[in-house]
């Protein structure tokens, strides 16, 4: 017989707001669809949407980062964004708010069988933050084409695809995307049917750049040892192929937070200004 | 008590995070600017430009570095920026 254990308040909270995750994502893709026509491509948002999308509020936080590094100028916005929001958030910015994301949970919705991925992969997404955001832009320029923004699919789908339509709909010549941006866009179209979020869980330089505040956020998830059974039901809530009991913080974890589900409640979220129960291990990992 | 300690160094790195972000964030939104060279009317001339200002020129295009490593705007002063990103 399993004892419950007392969720703090923000346990609880959080449990609460678990059922509206899906409206919440929807309330944030409001925002960043440029609804009131703001167009403030001034500053970044720390999400994952194109700043060359007809409907774009702010500008994108890796386009910036990559056009500055092929300028040799340092992004002090983007980068200050991104570890303030990193450091309070964590990746439950990749889980909750960004747009992308949210595309892909909603293809994971149709039933197809669904594959897993090997945890290796998860390791693609520094490669691709360290090369096509950092360094290529730094020594080729942004002519290469290596370049993140060229073969960027959210660039493709939310730019490229609607530019392609409004041309060929205003009768002028329609300009297509290079082969390669094509190509991945059409993979990576196809691999959100069978594969949960694969681009945020094998390629997201931002995902890449909020993992690794995972460890040290205000928001993590917490594990309490002694309520934890090792029923692995949280492997099978976690989507993305973690194991929440062993690594509570993974870096690929996206902070759904579905594995705080578990009936033990021996996952929770947690924040480091909360006084912690006596069995929690707030940094297990 | 480990716990403790824990709790304590993570608070510690949060609050030196987001200190470190919050100052690169009014820094780069405030202080920080680029010296851009540009034409106008054909000759010659260089723009301070401010990073929300550079954020909004490199989404589009308007800005970009030359073999020298000068930072050049893409179009003459007083002519509208381009309006879709080069990429």
């Amino acid at each position: 017989m399993v004892a419950m254990v007392k969720k703090t308040t923000l346990g609880r909270f959080s449990s609460r707001l678990l059922g509206w995750r899906m409206w919440i994502q929807t309330a944030f893709l409001l925002l960043w669809l440029d609804p009131l026509g703001w167009r403030m491509h001034t500053m970044c948002s720390p999400v994952f949407h194109c700043y060359a999308c007809p409907l774009a509020t702010f500008a994108c936080p890796i386009g910036i980062i990559a056009q500055f590094s092929a300028l040799h100028i340092f992004p002090f916005v983007a980068i200050g964004l991104l570890v303030a929001l990193g450091a309070v958030f964590g990746s439950l910015v990749c889980g909750w708010v960004c747009p992308f994301g949210y595309l892909q949970d909603l293809a994971a919705k149709v039933p197809t069988p669904k594959f897993d991925l090997p945890k290796f992969t998860g390791h693609f997404r520094y490669v691709m933050l360290i090369g096509t955001v950092l360094a290529i832009p730094y020594f080729f320029g942004e002519g290469h084409p290596l370049f993140v923004c060229r073969i960027c699919p959210a660039g493709a789908l939310e730019a490229a695809v609607p530019t392609m339509v409004s041309q060929a709909s205003a009768g002028e010549k329609v300009v297509w995307p290079n082969a390669l941006k094509l190509t991945i866009l059409i993979v990576f179209l196809i691999a959100i049917f069978f594969i949960k979020r694969p681009w945020c869980r094998v390629l997201c330089p931002l995902g890449a750049i909020f993992s690794l505040f995972n460890r040290v956020s205000a928001f993590f998830l917490r594990l309490d040892s002694e309520a934890c059974t090792q029923c692995e039901q949280c492997h099978t809530l976690c989507e993305y192929g973690i194991e929440p009991e062993k690594t509570p913080n993974d870096l690929r974890c996206i902070r759904c937070l579905e594995c705080t589900r578990c009936s033990p409640d021996a996952l929770t979220l947690g924040s480091v200004f909360e006084p912690s129960r006596t069995n929690a291990q707030p940094s297990a990992d | 008590m480990d716990s403790r300690k824990n709790r304590k160094i993570k608070a510690l790195a949060f609050c030196v995070l987001v200190l470190l972000g919050v100052v690169l964030l009014i820094y780069g939104a405030f202080f920080h600017s680029t010296i851009v060279s540009a034409q106008r009317q054909g000759e010659a001339t260089v723009l301070a430009k401010s990073e929300p200002n550079l954020i909004k020129e490199v989404s589009v295009g308007g800005v970009t570095r030359d073999d020298s490593g000068k930072i050049k705007q893409t179009y003459e002063v007083g002519e509208e920026a381009p309006k879709a990103c080069p990429t």
